[in-house]
């Protein structure tokens, strides 16, 4: 029975259309009230992308309208990584671009031509209507009560885990991943319950799609196999499932081969061989089944139980042995630091360091999800009563992803829909059981209510079988009143706490800063872009700017210059150069950044300002990463004083104090304050009396708030001369005549 | 670029004005005019060669060597006066700037003359270093003249200097003998790559002071060839300085006289050597120029990749690896009044890098043909089988020569999707295809038998 | 390599016998000394002896504190990493190409070394370069390596020391030797719980098909998970702390921190409120009896109530700025 959604949607119940029509409506507004909600920003600020990594999807995006799919297949980019360059066509997911590539062509075929940037800006808003729909599908798989999958499309809709990643102007690959994510797991679950091929493959269909919009495609390989595995374990093996998994890995490997970002990983990265195990596994159960139908004979059953026992046992140990010899890519690092959470501070300092990969303490958990934190449990418990097939996926998703999203705070993301989905389904049981409007006759009235230990028998919940006894249904309307009310109460409060989440946490776009003055009235801090824009119309078009990777991407689209490093962080070495150079004296730094063509450097410091987030902040992190390659040249223990401190004033150590970033930050500082005042608004502390000097680069462009600096890397001498005497003599110093020399006289050799 | 371009411009200028490839501009600093008939001889020589000279007194209120901050004058020739400073207008720092600005200065220094303290930093800070006391002077008691300083042995003859290696070239060559009388000597410092000496003093000359009364001398400031009599320094803009160690070689009293050297009377030359000096310092003579410098894609060989164009495209902007380059730079070098193609000297050569990070490639450029005014060097290779950005780089600088530094940034990109050879190019690959092949016939097969043994009414009631 | 191996052992009683007599030679004497445990017992003049210029030798030292009323947990658990480096590098050149020795001295053996050092911390270990010979440095001063980094494996530290000796000395690699008992022991339990569940498999199968016990199990992760334990696993949080004033503070201020006792005390609510939830939505409605269904829906919502605020007032506490609030908290 091949079903459209809105066959799905109607087939719930008999007859009555009208009530298919109040879904759809209602299914429209909670979309309307899912974009709506995400328009913070752009009502605050200004139609603008957002952070950091958007600004690298919105540049490619707009190399791809321009330039056509072809030559964005094969991007060769050359104003990054300099002078590596990067193959960026192959190592992007290029489902987002070309999604929102394909809007813009539709459009200007309709005639509506739109800018792209808004295009770009409106998507994640859009697909996040498309997310609630599919939520929608999702739970209305899971339960049979219609009201459940509404719930979950407005829970899903408003959610803050959600639009933490999707809100106007974060164009994200998470915008468009979620999802395809949430509707993959619907047709999966399609798949299995009606074991159609054809399911399986749109499933397939779906599943590539998801791999070529994000990395994240990588927990649908993990979980769907686990999904099979598990109802393998329970005895559940059905044609069904045989037919569903199979039709979905064959085609699903073969399309995710066809990213060249992905390519042959499927069969070479440990990643996916559980699908691939799991693959092997469904046929040798399959074959047994059928084997077992054929002659039932007890003992051969046994053997053949045996026999797949010991298969399964040979090919992990078959598996274990190739990844150990290195035939199989061992676990890439990212993905390896989810287990061993230890892993990424020791090896990869670079994954240590970015924010987003950090553990999360429980506020973050209730910040994001709000009271459906402890509906989740309770509609995850649920599931275990009827435990169909689809509920086992429920269950083996939300431990999975709620491991994950415990050790990452990113992962958050794809535990929210299972989260959605299972308070749904708590709160719609409520729901339904209170708003029931038949009233049980009083059946069984003699045995005594008066008895009050019966009555306390009958309170105290008896553990986890509370489905024993039959269904009776709730007798007096206080009873509904109360729960009714409470439960409207706590949707309201549920609203609320989305909407503020949401205006006041989501909804800056980090490229624009919001201050309040002290009246109150709000004061945007502009600096990135005074800056940025300042590079785009002060230097030649191919001026090399170096920075710290984070703003690599901003630089890209905004100013428009070739950068060193950026925030895809594939070449460790060379941003290891980078944080040698900003962490080392000048007379060692000159010579990297000449070799590297360096024109500008560009520095974030928040000591006016008290903007937090700057490279002072940071630099450890640099340190470490250059002590990763260069563990002689540069000890991450010169940066602390004796007392182990890290310090920027009179305290700061020599190294703090020569390291190119330190005068960078603070060069010309006390100049704004009267003498001897200069402080730092972030450390907190009272800078040094006099300020570092600068010999090697020049200050080109400091922003209004100084948040940016910008410095000019000077060109070698015209005499010859290094540059600190260089400096020296222009300020006046004349050499001393070396009146009688002392030592050896050097002789010169031509 | 923009230097590239003001050199032609300049040259452009210089065409109509004068022989000198910066202009002719010249600023003789002379302290009292009297002394100006002294250099007669040498004067009318510079302004014969096409040189506008403008001789001013440091203490003048007008002289300066910038007007509205650019250069006044293109060349500047310094000579001794009596006075120990040599006023505002000359400080070290307005010097060094102007060398900046690509003007040319010749110093001339004089024993029985205080050395300005502007000159002293300026030489200091350029890392040549001269006597710090008044009047010290180089002697030598084989070379001397023996008839004008029969006693004092301070009047040095010596023959034209010889190239300073093998292979670079001699701008300095000429007949007959030298006479540097009361010279003071410098020396040179020893890291310096833009510091050459011109004329050095023989291996048995030494400076000392006459004025102290010890009848023998210890720790001399110098002796032997690491004394130069004449020297000069290059800046990286190719702005000359040269450093005359006596003044009085460069007086007509000098420059067509009898001497006599270890008995026999010779005739001075120091007449052309005078005008060798000057031409080289004031960019008559070594001054090499780029013309056109064009790099291309070599289709000879990947001529099947895209067929479409007949003429490569002159200077892309991008590569691909491993694909045929062909470079090519077009070197001329001025030779007193005019454009000649440029050869290096031999056993020297101009060379191509083409560098990422490191050089890749490091190539001889050869000849390969000559205009009228120019040679056209050239070479052919192979782009390396590493993706990233490249740049074409010529960097020749050789003593004596102006500084080639020419670098042209192109990128170099991988396989395109589409220029990989085919599968079924290549014979490995055949096993697989022919796999595919089978099982999509067998697949047909079989799903034609199965169609073909369709089960009959009965079995189908069966199981329904 | 057999008749190497064979010399070697005939050599090593000669050398034991030259550990006996004193030969002038002190890297010999040292080495000979340190054949037996792989690095030497220092003490502060043997200290001396082994690190006073002139010195033809490159020397490791170990300054470490073992005894436990020193406290130095690290000292105790990088020991063994130690001795074992010591011990493979010994075994790794035999002929002591690479003129290298292990020292360790121990703070009970050597106060004063310690005090002219002025060491506040332990363990830390000294390179000293030779001061004469061919790959001398000029300056006398130990490379000296902190453990900041916490502690460090028998491979981090090799790796250090490899790169303070110049490139062509050999550099034997750390070899780890093969636990045997552990692997038997390993095999061994393995091979008991098979046999223990093939026999006890019709006692423990329907233990493992309980639906009751997965979905306690999973229950008790996802609480964990989401009230932030692993939070607690990876950043070493404590368990509880006291405020200023002697009591005690179950919860840490600022949002993105955390104490253990808070997490387990948040999960606990959790737990409560969903089983409250629970409660209402399958039990209530499954009571035959009017009066105590209606008692019932009042205690639950009752409870939910008042747990759902307290989380609530909680979350104020973390967060500022947040405004929600129920009653009666």
């Amino acid at each position: 029975m091949a079903a459209p959604a809105s066959d799905t949607l109607l087939q719930q119940f008999t007859g009555r259309k009208t009530r298919g029509v109040l879904r759809f409506v209602i299914l429209g507004l909670i979309a309307g009230a899912a974009v709506s909600s995400r328009l913070f920003s752009v009502i605050r600020f200004e139609s603008i992308i957002h952070e950091f990594d958007p600004w690298f999807n919105f540049r490619a995006t707009k190399y791809l309208v321009q330039n056509g799919f072809y030559s964005f297949w094969d991007w060769f980019d050359d104003r990054t990584w300099h002078p590596l360059g990067r193959v960026t066509g192959g190592t992007l997911y290029p489902g987002l671009m070309v999604t929102s590539g394909v809007i813009y062509h539709a459009l200007r075929a309709l005639t509506l031509p739109v800018d792209i940037r808004n295009i770009c800006v409106l998507l994640a808003p859009g697909f996040s209507g498309l997310t609630a729909f599919a939520t929608y599908l999702l739970t209305s798989e899971m339960v049979a009560s219609p009201s459940a999958g509404l719930l979950a499309a407005a829970f899903m809709g408003i959610t803050p885990g959600y639009i933490s990643r999707s809100v106007a102007g974060s164009y994200d690959n998470e915008a468009i991943a979620i999802f395809l994510l949430v509707f993959t797991f619907f047709l999966w679950i399609k798949a299995v319950k009606n074991g159609s091929m054809f399911w399986g493959a749109l499933t397939a269909l779906f599943y590539g799609y998801m791999v070529s919009a994000w990395g994240g495609y990588v927990f649908i390989t993990n979980l769907l196999p686990l999904h099979a595995f598990v109802l393998i374990c329970m005895g559940r093996y059905s044609p069904r499932l045989y037919v569903s998994y199979t039709s979905w890995y064959a085609l699903g490997t073969l399309a995710s081969m066809q990213i060249p970002f992905v390519g042959f990983l499927p069969i070479r990265s440990s990643e996916h061989m559980s699908s691939l195990g799991v693959f092997g596994l469904i046929q040798i159960v399959g074959f047994v089944e059928y084997v077992r139908v054929q002659l039932p004979n007890k003992q051969f059953q046994t053997l053949l139980r045996a026999l797949v026992f010991v298969i399964f046992v040979v090919a992990f140990g078959g598996l274990v042995v190739l990844t150990v010899s290195g035939t199989i890519a061992p676990w890439s690092g990212r993905f390896y630091s989810l287990w061993d959470t230890a892993y990424a501070k020791i090896h990869i300092p670079i994954i240590a360091s970015v924010s987003e990969h950090q553990p999360t303490a429980w506020p973050a958990f209730f910040f994001d999800l709000s009271m459906m934190i402890w509906l989740f449990p309770a509609g995850v418990y649920m599931c275990f009563r009827s435990l169909t097939d689809e509920q086992v996926f429920i269950v083996i998703y939300s431990v999975l992803a709620s491991y994950f999203a415990g050790v990452m705070v990113r992962l958050m993301l794809t535990l929210t829909p299972i989260v959605c989905v299972a308070s749904a389904m708590a709160f719609s049981q409520i729901l339904d059981t209170y708003l029931d409007a038949k009233i049980p006759e009083q059946g069984a009235k003699e045995n005594g209510s008066s008895d009050p230990a019966k009555v306390a028998a009958a309170v105290l919940p008896d553990g986890l079988r509370s489905t024993r006894n039959p269904l009776v249904g709730i007798y007096s309307y206080a009873s509904r009143l109360t729960v009714i009310g409470a439960s409207t109460v706590y949707l309201m409060l549920f609203v609320l706490h989305c909407t503020w989440v949401t205006s006041n946490a989501y909804s800056s776009p980090s490229v624009v800063l919001a201050s309040r003055l002290p009246d109150g009235s709000q004061h945007i801090i502009d600096d990135y872009r005074e800056a940025y824009y300042w590079l785009r119309q002060n230097t030649p078009d191919n001026a090399k700017v170096m920075s710290w990777w984070d703003y690599g991407y901003q630089i890209g689209g905004m100013a428009d210059r070739p950068t060193l490093v950026d925030n895809n962080t594939w070449n460790n070495t060379h941003i290891a150069t980078v944080g040698k150079a900003m962490s080392s004296r000048e007379e060692v730094s000159y010579p990297i950044m000449r070799q590297h063509e360096v024109d500008y450097v560009l520095v974030v410091f928040g000591g006016l300002l008290g903007y937090s987030g700057d490279d002072i902040n940071k630099f450890l992190w640099m340190v470490r990463i250059a002590e990763g390659i260069w563990p002689e040249e540069v000890k991450e223990r010169n940066f602390f004083t004796q007392r182990g401190e890290y310090r920027v004033d009179e305290e700061a150590t020599p190294t703090m104090k020569n390291s190119l970033m330190y005068k960078m930050s603070y060069y010309n500082y006390n100049s704004l304050f009267p003498a001897g005042q200069a402080t730092d608004r972030v450390r907190g502390v009272r800078l040094p009396a006099e300020g570092p000097q600068l010999s090697t680069i020049e200050e080109a462009f400091t922003s209004e708030n100084w948040i940016i600096r910008i410095y000019k890397v000077k060109e070698p001498d015209n005499f010859g001369r290094d540059h600190q005497s260089a400096t020296a003599f222009d300020k006046g110093h004349k050499k001393k005549r070396a009146s009688k020399r002392k030592g050896p006289r050097v002789l010169r050799v031509e | 670029m923009r230097g590239l371009f003001s050199v032609l411009l300049l040259a452009l200028v210089s065409a109509v004005s004068a022989v000198s490839s910066t202009g002719g501009r010249l600023l003789v600093v002379l302290e009292e005019h009297s002394e100006r008939e002294k250099y007669g001889v040498f004067f009318g020589d510079l302004e014969a060669r096409g040189f506008h000279l403008t001789i001013e007194s440091p203490k003048s209120e007008s002289l300066s060597l910038f007007k509205h901050g650019e250069r006044a004058y293109d060349h500047t020739i310094l000579l001794p006066g009596k006075s120990k400073g040599l006023g505002p207008a000359l400080t070290a720092n307005t010097l060094l700037d102007f060398m900046k600005k690509e003007g040319n200065i010749l110093i001339a220094l004089s024993s029985d003359h205080a050395i300005p303290t502007s000159i002293h930093s300026t030489l200091l800070e350029l890392d040549i270093h001269i006597p710090s006391d008044k009047g010290a002077l180089v002697v030598d008691h084989f070379n001397h003249d023996s008839n004008k300083a029969a006693e004092k042995h301070d009047v040095l003859l010596l023959p034209f200097p010889q190239a300073l290696k093998p292979n670079v070239k001699n701008y300095f060559a000429g007949e007959g003998l030298i006479a540097v009388p009361q010279a003071v000597g410098q020396t040179l410092g020893n890291e310096s790559p833009l510091l050459a000496p011109i004329l050095r003093a023989p291996n048995t000359a030494y400076s000392y002071n006459p004025k102290d009364e010890a009848d023998i001398v210890e720790d001399p400031f110098a002796v032997g060839s690491q004394l130069n009599l004449v020297s000069a320094m290059q800046a990286h803009n190719s702005a000359r300085l040269t450093v005359v160690g006596s003044a009085e070689m460069l007086q007509n009293a000098w420059f067509a006289e009898k001497a006599t050297l270890a008995g026999k009377a010779v005739k001075t030359a120091n007449r052309d050597f005078a005008a060798r000096l000057t031409e080289w310092t004031f960019k008559e003579t070594g001054v090499v120029k780029v013309g056109k410098l064009i790099h291309y894609q070599d289709e000879g060989v990947s001529k099947k990749m895209n067929t479409s164009l007949a003429i490569p495209e002159h200077n892309p902007t991008i590569y691909r690896i491993k694909s045929d380059v062909n470079f090519q730079i077009e070197i001329s070098e001025y030779s007193q009044d005019r454009l000649a193609p440029f050869l290096p000297a031999p056993g020297d050569h101009v060379q191509l890098e083409f560098s990422m990070l490191s050089p890749f490639h490091r190539l001889n450029l050869s000849p390969i043909s000559q205009t009228a005014n120019s040679t056209i060097f050239g070479v052919s290779f192979k782009t390396p089988d590493q993706h990233g950005i490249f740049n074409f780089r010529v960097n020749y600088r050789r003593p004596f020569l102006t500084s080639i530094e020419e670098k042209r940034q192109v990128t170099v990109r991988h396989f395109a999707h589409d220029e990989w050879p085919r599968s079924w190019q290549i014979s490995g690959a055949w096993v697989w295809i022919g796999g595919i092949w089978v099982t999509v016939a067998g697949f047909v097969a079989f799903v034609a038998v199965w169609l073909y043994s369709a089960p009959t009414e009965k079995s189908v009631k069966k199981t329904q | 390599m057999r008749w190497l191996q064979l010399l070697t052992v005939s050599v090593l009683p000669l050398v034991a016998l030259a550990a006996k007599k004193p030969s002038g030679d002190r890297f010999s004497d040292f080495r000979s000394k340190s054949l037996s445990s792989g690095n030497l017992k220092l003490d502060d003049n043997v200290y001396t002896q082994l690190t006073k210029a002139p010195r033809d030798y490159s020397v490791v030292v170990l300054l470490t504190a073992l005894e436990t009323r020193f406290g130095c947990t690290l000292c105790r658990e990088f020991q063994p990493e130690w001795d074992l480096l010591s011990k493979s590098w010994q075994k790794g050149d035999k002929k002591a190409e690479s003129r290298l020795l292990f020292g360790t001295l121990d703070f009970v053996d050597g106060k004063s070394t310690f005090q002219s050092l002025m060491l506040q911390t332990a363990p830390v270990i000294l390179f000293f370069h030779p001061t004469v010979g061919p790959d001398a440095k000029v300056d006398a001063q130990p490379v000296r390596f902190d453990f900041t980094a916490g502690p460090q494996s028998a491979e981090q530290i090799h790796a250090w020391v490899a790169r303070q000796l110049p490139a062509s000395s050999p550099k034997p690699s750390v070899v780890r030797p093969i636990n045997y008992v552990k692997i038997i022991s390993v095999t061994t339990a393995v091979l008991g719980l098979i046999t223990f569940v093939t026999v006890a498999s019709p006692y423990i199968v329907p233990v493992l098909q309980n639906r009751n016990l997965w979905a306690a199990f999973s229950l008790i992760g996802v609480l964990l998970f989401t009230s932030g334990h692993m939070f607690n696993h990876i950043r070493k949080v404590p368990y509880v702390s006291g405020d200023g004033k002697g009591g005690i503070s179950y919860f840490a201020g600022g949002f993105s921190n955390q104490f253990g006792l808070e997490s387990q005390i948040v999960a606990a609510i959790y737990g409560v409120l969903s089983f409250a939830t629970i409660s209402l939505a399958l039990k209530v409605p499954r009571i035959a009896d009017a009066r105590a269904q209606q008692i019932a829906v009042f205690i639950w919502s009752g409870v939910l109530l008042c747990m759902y605020s307290f989380l609530l007032s909680v979350f104020r506490i973390k967060n500022g700025g947040y405004q929600f609030w129920l009653p009666p908290f």
